[in-house]
C-alpha cells in the first residue's frame, strides 16, 4: 500500500460507523417486528374477510345444517374456540408460523 | 470458530427462522454497510436508512443466499441496489441529515477541510466507481468480492477503481506514488 492509498484510507475513516452499534441493530429489529405485526394483521384481515363472504355466501345451505346440529354441538363448539383462543394469545404461537422460531 | 464460519451458522440459524440470529448478523455487519452506503450517497442519515431497509430486504431473502457466499458481499449488493433505487427517485427529506449532523460526536478522520475534499471529490465519481472505490480502497473488499456486490464485471470494477483513484488524488492534491 503506497502513502496516498493510506491518506485515502485516513480521510475515509471518518465514514466508519462503530463497530458495535445496539441502538442500530434495535432499530432494525424493531422495524422488522413491526412490519411482521402489519403483515399479521393483514393476514387476519384477509382470513376473515373471505371467511366472512364464504359464510354469507353459503348461508342458505349452512343455516339449516346449524340449526339442526346446534343443540348438541354448541357446547363442544364454544369450548374449543376458547380453548384455541387461549392458546395462540397464551404461547404467541399460531397455525401459520409454524417454521418460524424466536 | 472462524469469522466466516460464524457467519455460516448464523445464516444457517435465520435460514431456519431465528431472528436472534439474523440480530447478529446485523450487529456483525452494520458497520460494514453502512459505512459502504455512507460513502457510495454521501447523506448519512439517508445512508443509515437505507441501511436499516437493506438488511430488512436481507431478512426476506435470507432463504436464497448460498452457503459459503460471503455475507459482507451479499449484503453491500442490496445496499447498493437500495443506493440505486433512492437516488433514481431522489425524494428524501433533508432535515433528518441535519438534526443527525447536529448530534453526531465529532469524529478523528483527519482535518475536517481534507474531509470535506474527501466528500466533494467522491461527490464528483459516477455512481459505480464510486461504489467501487468506496468498497476496495475504503473498505478493503478484494475486486472479485466488490464485483459480486455490485454485479459488475470484474474487468470494470478493477478500471473502475483504478480511474476513481488517480481522480480522487487528484482532485484531493495528493501525489500518487505509484508512478
Amino acid at each position: 500500500m503506497t502513502s496516498a492509498d493510506d491518506h485515502l484510507k485516513t480521510l475515509f475513516a471518518h465514514h466508519e460507523p462503530p463497530a458495535r452499534d445496539p441502538a442500530f441493530a434495535t432499530a432494525v429489529m424493531e422495524r422488522m417486528a413491526r412490519r411482521r405485526c402489519l403483515q399479521d394483521l393483514g393476514l387476519l384481515a384477509g382470513i376473515s374477510s373471505v371467511g366472512g363472504a364464504a359464510l354469507w355466501g353459503l348461508w342458505p345451505v349452512v343455516q339449516p345444517v346449524l340449526t339442526a346440529l346446534s343443540g348438541q354441538l354448541a357446547p363442544t363448539a364454544v369450548a374449543l374456540t376458547v380453548a384455541l383462543s387461549a392458546v395462540a394469545i397464551l404461547t404467541g404461537q399460531f397455525p401459520w408460523r409454524t417454521g418460524e422460531a424466536a | 470458530m472462524k469469522l466466516e464460519g460464524v457467519d455460516e451458522a448464523l445464516v444457517a440459524a435465520a435460514q431456519a427462522g431465528s431472528t436472534e440470529a439474523f440480530s447478529r448478523l446485523v450487529d456483525r455487519h452494520q458497520q460494514a454497510v453502512r459505512a459502504f452506503l455512507r460513502r457510495a450517497c454521501g447523506d448519512w442519515a439517508l445512508a443509515d436508512d437505507l441501511a436499516q431497509e437493506s438488511f430488512l430486504t436481507a431478512w426476506d431473502r435470507i432463504g436464497r443466499l448460498k452457503a459459503g457466499a460471503s455475507v459482507r458481499a451479499w449484503l453491500c449488493g442490496i445496499a447498493y441496489r437500495k443506493h440505486l433505487t433512492a437516488r433514481r427517485s431522489a425524494v428524501r427529506s433533508r432535515i433528518r441529515e441535519q438534526a443527525y449532523e447536529a448530534e453526531r460526536p465529532a469524529c478523528d478522520g483527519g482535518r475536517p477541510e481534507d474531509r470535506l475534499a474527501l466528500e466533494a471529490a467522491m461527490a464528483e465519481l459516477p455512481a459505480d466507481q464510486r461504489a467501487c472505490v468506496a468498497l476496495c480502497l475504503a473498505a478493503d473488499f478484494s475486486h472479485a468480492e466488490a464485483a459480486e456486490a455490485l454485479a459488475l464485471p470484474l474487468g470494470t470494477v478493477k478500471s473502475h477503481v483504478t480511474r476513481g483513484r488517480a481522480r480522487l488524488l487528484s482532485m484531493l492534491g495528493v501525489e500518487d506514488d505509484v508512478r
